[in-house]
């Protein structure tokens, strides 16, 4: 009952200043568009750990100089780096979830739901905006400290995991938390698909009650909220791993 | 320093003044405004036959409610402009002044009232049909529920579905994405206007043979109204005069016969009722 009347509270205030937010006040749209902000939420906290995962396989390969490792790679980053990602969901979705249902025997049988394609695809793409970033990290590293890694008995993996990424990271971290700030905003990429995140719930909203300024206004706020949190979090480690006097 | 604290106020006075001058042209002469420009600009949604669509061999824009729109100029005897708008933005070209009226596939809502004004006569009744595949065994909108169904987002489809037959609504962009996703197996329908899918399976007989739209009824038909800004009452009595002489003279009908609209019980109720005043 509280929470009712808050809500009432709020539609009338903004109903003053001219914004009409009379939607909240219904079941089906207010349902929603308040899921689309947890779906929103969801989609940012899976897909993140999914392109930074990714995004450091796809670096070590990258770097390996084993062309049965880097080549493949190589050729999947230029793909996604180079065409639009909202081009990428569409087929991904379209085409490559049809053949896939096909493959299977029908649609019933497909696992693969849309969620499933929008964290594919956003995680994917950004992992190979990441995969560059560490890559060029990888590079920075003073080839005398590797020498001196292999001269003390490290292995290849040892000098990767020990040496090279730990340092890389650091490099790369600036560049890494500008993929992940483009990665928030890319996520409503899904609307093309019907995940029913926040701009998908805005949209179904306003093309009904036609406030498109008022729920602009709380989709701005949303994403630069998260995108501020994202930022302070990236900073944070930036200074957390900083070593000092070292540069980095 | 003095120069400036002119400036500035003759700069703000103006502006107040320009701002004035607008509002009151603003207030009431909407049509006196259209014929002095000799121009109505009309925003029209081109999703597809029979409503609006591109000729492909001509690149003109043909279609139900293009026509309407050449009807309407003729009648006011200004010029027409057409300019094409989707469903998330039409409202924000109305508003901004950037179109004079809406003949965009936009039903009658009570939502809609509250924002914007419209023409009180309609110029065609639509509901939704639903397309499924032919061994999918849905025979009506209660089987629906529970099941993913496709819509375009903008149509005022989602709520009904939701709500009323319990349906897992998906919004995709468009009717040409929706209906992709129903042949994808991603839904097992996909909800639009009657007319447009109905033609479509018809046309297009070959491609879509394995789907069929067998419920007996349509989803919520709703009045297909002109929209204009809110308090444009000059205009909106122009406007009703000529959709109820369109109507009365069987134009109207003989339109929606070019263009093919598959249902016209009723606009021909509609000529019947007018035409006998």
């Amino acid at each position: 009952m509280q929470d009712m009347n808050l809500t009432g509270l709020f539609i009338d205030l903004m109903g003053r200043l001219g914004l009409n937010y009379e939607f909240l006040a219904t079941g089906y749209e207010a349902q929603i568009w308040r899921d689309g902000f947890i779906t929103t939420l969801y989609l940012v906290a899976v897909t993140i750990p999914v392109s930074l995962i990714v995004g450091l396989i796809f670096a070590a390969c990258l770097t390996s100089g084993r062309l049965w490792l880097s080549a493949p790679v190589r050729g999947f980053v230029e793909l996604t780096r180079n065409t639009p990602t909202l081009v990428q969901l569409m087929f991904s979705f379209l085409v490559l979830n049809t053949v896939v249902s096909n493959m299977l025997g029908g649609a019933q049988n497909n696992p693969l739901s849309p969620f499933f394609w929008v964290v594919a695809v956003v995680g994917l793409h950004v992992a190979a905006l990441h995969a560059e970033a560490i890559r060029g990290g990888i590079e920075a590293v003073p080839s005398s400290m590797i020498e001196a890694a292999r001269g003390m008995g490290f292995s290849q993996f040892e000098i990767l995991r020990y040496v090279q990424i730990p340092l890389a990271f650091r490099a790369s971290l600036p560049a890494i938390v500008n993929g992940l700030i483009s990665l928030v905003k890319s996520t409503t990429v899904g609307n093309a698909i019907a995940v029913s995140e926040i701009t998908y719930a805005s949209i179904m909203v306003w093309t009904q009650r036609d406030n498109v300024v008022e729920l602009m206004i709380v989709l701005l706020a949303f994403f630069s909220l998260i995108n501020f949190v994202v930022a302070r979090v990236g900073s944070w480690v930036e200074r957390r791993l900083a070593i000092p006097g070292y540069g980095l | 320093m003095f120069a400036k604290t002119i400036t500035k106020t003759v700069f703000g006075l103006a502006l107040s003044v320009a701002t004035l001058a607008a509002t009151q042209a603003s207030a009431d002469a909407t049509l006196d405004r259209i014929k002095g420009r000799g121009k109505l600009t009309v925003g029209v949604i081109l999703s597809g036959a029979p409503f609006g669509s591109i000729d492909p061999k001509t690149q003109e824009q043909k279609g139900y409610n293009i026509d309407i729109a050449k009807a309407l100029a003729a009648d006011l005897g200004v010029e027409l402009e057409t300019v094409t708008v989707t469903p998330p933005n039409r409202v924000q070209f109305l508003q901004q002044g950037k179109v004079d009226i809406l003949i965009a596939n936009m039903q009658y809502t009570e939502e809609r009232a509250k924002v914007l004004d419209y023409v009180p006569t309609p110029y065609d009744r639509a509901g939704g049909a639903a397309v499924v595949r032919k061994d999918s065994g849905l025979k009506d909108w209660a089987d629906l529920k529970g099941k993913p169904v496709c819509i375009s987002q903008g149509s005022n489809y989602a709520q009904p579905l939701a709500e009323e037959y319990g349906a897992i609504v998906k919004g995709l962009p468009s009717q040409p994405e929706s209906l992709l996703a129903l042949q994808g197996g991603n839904c097992v329908a996909a909800v639009h206007v009657g007319a447009t899918v109905g033609l479509l399976l018809l046309d297009r007989a070959d491609e879509w043979k394995d789907y069929a739209i067998p419920f007996p009824t349509e989803l919520i038909p709703s009045d297909s109204v002109i929209w204009l800004r809110k308090g444009e009452a000059d205009t909106q009595k122009a406007l009703d005069e000529s959709v109820k002489k369109l109507h009365a003279s069987g134009k109207m009908l003989e339109l929606a016969k070019e263009n093919r609209l598959l249902n016209t019980k009723y606009l021909e109720e509609e000529n019947k009722k007018l035409s006998a005043k």
